[in-house]
């Protein structure tokens, strides 16, 4: 008596998880069909994660130790009909509308589904058509592999980290020296063929300008790429600096 | 309707007073798929956009002073397409508090004869390029992955080089002065490229030597 109760309540509390899952997914699936235009991602993984939830907690609840084996229950069919059962359609929610010796043995299966048992007929056939030689050797082969993946599955630290080394060091995924040559050219046409003969003068750029009347100590510093200049900023008049920028300018990889 | 070179740079319908935050960076081309990847995902839904561009700078220098610059674009790809003329202000790059580089910006079509007309005008070209690429919307931000190649024979759009094994990102967004929420967002949209790609606020007078 007191197993039939505990039974029933563990049926009554799977149903509401089930129920509550069931819910969640239609809620998505509507949401995925109709406002999908304004659905945003972070939302879509809200929705899986509530499901994620869900299904963890009737996983749990199966384990539990007071639920009772449902493997150990047996459900019989006591009556067979024919004929349209509104009550059963309804509880079914229009799917299973016909309670009849056709669709039963679907529904109340234990064995695998048909398509999957005739696959399962093709591997067991296919099993037999192999020798036992050859058997043996695709099971050598086999586990092989697996012990070879065991090995790099127990020891993963070491790999990953000399993989994500590996990947700091060969894939980096851009070059700030090439940003630079990059920001230059479209700037003020670094690298780029000068239509003009280009002279000591510096080319009249309004960047240029403004470099020689107010930061030029600044720009001087900023650049290193002459590193003399480093030790005397602001103490050469600035003509001589622009005859050094210049020059410096044309040493450049890319003014070939 | 086809799409001018303007794309590439945000038109202002007639506003003067147009500012440009701009944040740059740049993809070496191995990890340019992925980043194209990326862009695809995080920017607006729409038709994959390229272009092929060739910029013509034109200087116009007085007895004194700074010389005034300007930028000229067309389209290779639709050659019938009008020229694209924008000057662009001495960018301002101290405020700390401002995470991108700002400067004035004004956008103006123009027509087939513009270079002809700046000739004439006293402007001389400075130098030119190539730029082709990919262009994304986010928004009203806009992200241009180009590659940038350099001219070998004057005016031959043809016979060119590349500048260099990485592509040019910019993340601009035009806006009226004094709009400075649009750096705000424009660095989290940056955030979300690294660490494939860091956008920064790069002082371009700070690389000339």
């Amino acid at each position: 008596m007191l197993k039939e109760k505990q039974l029933e309540a563990s049926v009554e509390s799977l149903t509401s998880r089930v129920s509550h899952v069931k819910s969640a997914l239609h809620s998505f699936i509507y949401k995925l069909e109709n406002e999908y235009e304004r659905l945003t991602w972070p939302s879509v993984l809200d929705n899986f994660a509530l499901l994620s939830g869900q299904l963890n907690t009737i996983n749990k609840l199966l384990k539990n130790e007071k639920m009772p084996s449902f493997r150990n229950q047996v459900i019989i069919p006591l009556l067979l009909s024919p004929d349209r059962d509104d009550e059963l359609a309804k509880l079914t929610e229009q799917r299973v509308s016909v309670f009849s010796h056709e669709i039963v043995p679907d529904y109340l299966r234990t064995k695998p589904d048909p398509e999957v048992e005739e696959q399962e007929k093709q591997l067991s056939t296919e099993a037999a058509r192999i020798g036992p030689e050859l058997a043996q050797k695709q099971i050598q082969a086999l586990n092989k592999l697996c012990s070879n993946l065991l090995e790099k599955l127990n020891n993963p630290r070491d790999d990953r980290d000399t993989e994500s080394a590996a990947l700091r060091q060969n894939k980096q995924s851009f070059n700030p020296a090439d940003t630079n040559a990059l920001v230059s050219a479209v700037a003020f046409g670094k690298g780029l063929s000068k239509c003009r003969p280009p002279g000591p003068v510096a080319p009249g750029h309004p960047g240029q300008v403004t470099m020689n009347t107010g930061t030029t100590a600044q720009a001087a510093m900023g650049g290193g790429v002459v590193p003399q200049q480093q030790g005397q900023p602001g103490k050469i008049p600035s003509t001589i600096k622009t005859n050094i920028k210049s020059a410096s300018a044309s040493m450049h990889p890319y003014n070939r | 309707m086809e799409a001018p070179p303007v794309a590439v740079m945000p038109v202002t319908g007639g506003t003067i007073n147009m500012m440009e935050y701009l944040l740059q960076g740049s993809v070496l081309d191995q990890a340019l798929e992925s980043l194209l990847h990326r862009l695809r995902g995080l920017c607006d839904n729409m038709e994959p956009e390229t272009f092929t561009d060739h910029e013509l700078v034109y200087l116009l220098k007085g007895q004194q002073g700074n010389p005034f610059i300007l930028r000229a674009r067309r389209s290779l790809s639709h050659p019938t397409s009008p020229w694209h003329l924008r000057y662009l202000g001495q960018p301002e790059v101290g405020d700390k508090s401002r995470h991108a580089l700002v400067r004035n910006c004004v956008d103006v079509a123009a027509s087939h004869s513009l270079p002809e007309f700046l000739n004439e005008m006293g402007f001389r070209m400075d130098h030119e390029f190539v730029a082709n690429g990919h262009i994304f919307r986010k928004g009203a931000m806009k992200v241009v992955v180009s590659k940038l190649s350099r001219i070998l024979v004057p005016g031959n759009t043809e016979n060119t080089e590349r500048l260099s094994l990485s592509c040019l990102v910019e993340l601009s967004l035009l806006a009226p002065a004094g709009q400075d929420t649009a750096s705000e967002e424009m660095r989290s949209f940056a955030e979300q490229l690294k660490p494939l790609v860091h956008l920064e606020k790069i002082d371009p007078s700070k690389q000339r030597h």
